[in-house]
């Protein structure tokens, strides 16, 4: 325990630092790599704590970034209500699909909600004259104090580890435990006395906002959004980031999406073929490393300390 | 305490369960036998709200509850463990009966505080009393088959139940685990006054444990009475026993 | 436009449903037995229309190559789907029943990089075969005559499915199995094969769903996303692993889709998907409700 949160302080130092020593891509890159990691933790609430088949996740990043960067553009309204509005419009999103999908049984809730995300991404992609259609709305302004690659790093990190905690309580929380039950056995908590339906509703939109307030922080760092954003294949990515890193852990949707971000940044540069790649990662992930490298890493410092007590 | 009435249920034109009369008092351990499919997990999944009927009446303590919703019939005071292996498999054995609790104390939507800090000590006298102290930090999926279902009748024991209805609780256990487990059923109802309700193919153990035992054949209830009235019956020994008598 | 204008339309409209249907009707088989919403399903399409463009152009403008396209193509993707089941799906059977959904969805996202890297990224098209081109006369109203055959073939296939599934020893044992696999397999069938079997027969069914729509659209990459929705709301109002269902469910997407695009042309595809929360809201469990 002492252990982990020694590391944990180490790398929120080296985080803290890091803009001051490392060129200004690289802020870049880990900006990104921050708000995706919230991203891809926030899926693993739904899908890897709850085992709801939350399959068009990126909906919500989109709707986020899309709230966020139309209320900068086109109205007065002050930022932080534009930063507010973003992840709010997630969460109603969340909620109209959520109580449409919960109808269902697992299976077809996966795949009603990729047909209804689909719905959204094609609305977003067509309505040129709000949205901006498939070019998506370039050059969003944003306060001066995070306009530049170092102050929209901090405020990136600050949101990133603000949510990250709350997150984190909530998975250790009662509720965080009753989700896992219902994962586990839905049959057995109903007949605890415990109403499933609207515990998995909540997770949906807890799901739902912070996958929006990573859109939101998108815009921030990117200053951009597109309809790219809340495609299918961006939702497979967030799916391959939980599944790679490890879905029944906290961490391991971070570690996955730190891979598949640096991943993609250097090879998605190089080759058309970017779809292809993930596809073989995630069939390689699901034949030989289905516990994830979160596990992986577990597994190895454990055996580690096992030798050294022998 | 919990009275069933002419129940009924049609799974398209096959009565699963076809005019079901029981009736539970306080304090007593019931065993309801019958031959495979004459009805008895249905007709528990019919008290527990797991399946609605299609005709009939289960009342409990006086009030009718025909239908209600599981979790409302659960918070009425019936919990119940199931035929196969039902646990939370990814959870500790710690946190499986930790999270009846949590349902039991309307806890469950607490999202800030940290849940390793409640009902430490009601959780740790629970896994006592059925002996599973020791394992309490497995993961219960690494649990032996005989533990697992001893944990089932922990997690139904944690919302502390008027009346516990058990499908089966020795199925699939070897002969001494099934030994503990009657001796935790006997445990159960004399030291801590629980009334049971519970169903078995196993004779031995219906005809040790129960004070009273309901028969069941093809969904009908042939007789309700004491092990000797119902190991005596002409109808009973024609469907069922044979020659026991 | 005026009112035979529109009914024409309409007619038009319904025989793509047909299409539509057919590949349907396939996930609905892979749905109901295999118990997997097959995302790679589109991809099987998809390849299908690509493999059929292929074969027509070249065998050059003879008045076969559409039917070597049709018969080919199909059997074509029905060989990959096999391999496909043998060498990935069949391994996933006893695991986790999510890491079968996410194959799906890595598969068709290798699979559909594969099209592109095999076809490029460039619009393909083909025109529809001699002896189907112009159009005929349909009570009063004038009908491209490949759109006459799409909306006999749908039927057809209908019927030819509902026969093998009722009718056929084949048919019978998989939806015993479907059912119920452990039972099934106790009394000696061989299950592993049914569900080979039956996954090769709903991508045959997505191939040929592809040849089928090739000479009318513009063959590209990305119309295995566009359809892949389609079907999961056409399998989700029909009622799951129901053929007639499937059936139903197309036509009402079909009706929905033509008429909205009529109304609203820019938003028109949120039409199929009110319908479809509408049938939700009514029917939870889809029109028809799966009998297997």
């Amino acid at each position: 325990m002492v252990k982990k949160s020694i590391i944990l302080i180490t790398i929120f130092t080296v985080l803290i630092v890091l803009p001051l020593i490392v060129p200004r891509f690289y802020v870049y890159l880990t900006s990104i790599i921050l708000l995706t990691g919230l991203l891809a933790t926030s899926l693993n609430i739904a899908i890897g704590y709850c085992g709801i088949y939350q399959f068009h996740h990126a909906i919500f990043y989109g709707l986020g970034g899309y709230g966020t960067a139309l209320v900068i553009t086109k109205t007065n309204l002050p930022y932080y209500i534009a930063f507010i509005v973003g992840p709010i419009v997630a969460v109603l999103f969340s909620l109209i699909i959520g109580l449409i999908c919960m109808r269902l049984t697992k299976l077809y809730f996966g795949m009603l909600q990729i047909s209804l995300g689909s719905l959204i991404w094609a609305v977003v992609y067509r309505w040129y004259s709000f949205t901006g259609g498939d070019d998506g709305i370039h050059g969003i302004p944003v306060p001066d104090f995070i306009a530049d690659a170092k102050g929209n790093y901090y405020f990136t990190l600050f949101v990133v580890s603000i949510s990250i905690f709350i997150l984190y309580r909530i998975i250790n929380s009662p509720f965080g435990k009753t989700i896992q039950g219902i994962r586990d056995n839905p049959i057995r908590t109903v007949s605890l006395g415990i109403n499933i339906n609207v515990h998995k509703l909540i997770v949906l939109l807890i799901a739902g906002f912070f996958g929006g307030v990573a859109g939101m922080l998108f815009v921030v760092v990117d200053n951009a959004v597109f309809p790219d954003m809340m495609f299918w294949t961006y939702s497979l990515e967030i799916l391959i980031m939980v599944l790679l890193g490890g879905m029944y852990t906290f961490w391991g949707p971070f570690i996955g999406a730190i891979i598949i971000v640096t991943l993609r940044t250097y090879l998605g540069s190089i080759t058309q073929y970017w779809p292809m790649i993930l596809g073989l990662i995630l069939i390689f992930v699901i034949f030989f490393l289905p516990q994830g490298i979160y596990a992986l890493i577990e597994n190895f410092v454990k055996g580690k300390a096992h030798n050294a007590d022998s | 305490m919990l009275t069933v009435k002419d129940l009924y249920r049609d799974f398209k034109g096959f009565m699963a369960v076809n005019g079901a009369n029981l009736e539970v008092t306080k304090g007593e351990i019931v065993a309801v036998i019958g031959p495979n499919g004459a009805g008895k997990t249905t007709l528990f999944n019919l008290i527990t709200g797991h399946l609605k009927p299609t005709a009939g009446i289960v009342q409990f303590k006086g009030e009718d509850i025909t239908g209600l919703a599981p979790y409302k019939i659960c918070r009425k005071g019936i919990s119940r463990s199931f035929q196969i292996v039902n646990i939370f498999s990814k959870l500790t054995v710690f946190e499986n009966v930790q999270l009846a609790l949590f349902s039991k104390y309307s806890k469950t939507f607490r999202m800030f505080s940290k849940a390793s800090k409640y009902f430490i000590d009601e959780t740790n006298s629970i896994l006592e009393k059925l002996g599973l102290l020791e394992k309490k930090d497995l993961n219960s999926e690494l649990l032996s088959h005989g533990d697992q279902k001893v944990l089932e009748i922990a997690i139904a024991l944690a919302s502390s139940p008027d009346l516990l209805i058990l499908d089966e609780p020795t199925a699939g256990m070897a002969p001494r685990e099934t030994e503990r487990c009657i001796e935790l059923i006997k445990k159960l109802s004399k030291e801590y006054g629980l009334t049971i309700l519970f169903c078995e193919h196993d004779m031995k153990i219906v005809f040790n444990i129960a004070d009273r035992i309901m028969v069941m054949v093809r969904g009908t209830t042939i007789i309700q009475g004491r092990p000797e009235e119902v190991r005596c019956n002409e109808l009973v020994q024609k469907a069922y026993l044979g020659d026991i008598c | 436009m005026n009112y035979s204008g529109i009914l024409t339309q309409l007619i038009v409209g319904l025989s793509r449903t047909m299409i539509l249907f057919i590949v349907s009707s396939g996930m609905s088989l892979i749905l109901g037995v295999l118990r997997i919403p097959n995302v790679a399903h589109g991809s099987f399409y998809m390849i299908g229309a690509f493999l059929s463009y292929t074969i027509a152009s070249f065998l050059g403008d003879v008045s076969y190559s559409f039917w070597f396209g049709i018969a080919l193509a199909p059997i074509i993707v029905g060989l990959l789907g096999f391999f496909l089941e043998r060498v990935f799906f069949s391994y996933l059977y006893e695991r986790e029943h999510l890491m079968l959904l996410l194959l799906t969805f890595g598969l068709a996202s290798v699979l559909g990089d594969l099209v592109k890297l095999i076809w490029g990224a460039e619009y393909r098209s083909m025109t529809t075969p001699v002896f189907l081109q112009g159009s005929s006369e349909f009570f009063g109203l004038p009908v491209p005559n490949y759109n006459l055959f799409l909306l006999f073939i749908g039927p057809a296939i209908a019927i030819l499915l509902w026969f093998i599934f009722n009718k056929t020893k084949f048919g019978k044992i998989a939806r015993a199995a479907a059912a119920d696999k452990e039972m099934v397999s106790a009394v000696g069938v061989n299950v592993n094969l049914i569900f080979s079997l039956t996954f090769v027969l709903g991508c045959i069914l997505a191939g040929l769903g592809g040849a089928l729509v090739a000479p009318i659209v513009n063959i590209s990459l990305g119309m295995d996303h566009s359809l892949i929705m389609e079907v999961f709301l056409i399998v989700i109002i029909g009622g799951l692993g129901n053929i007639w269902g499937a059936f139903l469910g197309s036509l009402i997407f079909g009706i929905t889709q033509s008429f909205g695009i009529l109304i609203w042309p820019q938003f028109g595809i949120i039409f199929p998907y009110l319908a479809v929360v509408i049938v939700l809201l009514i029917r939870p469990r889809g029109l028809l409700s799966s009998t297997w």
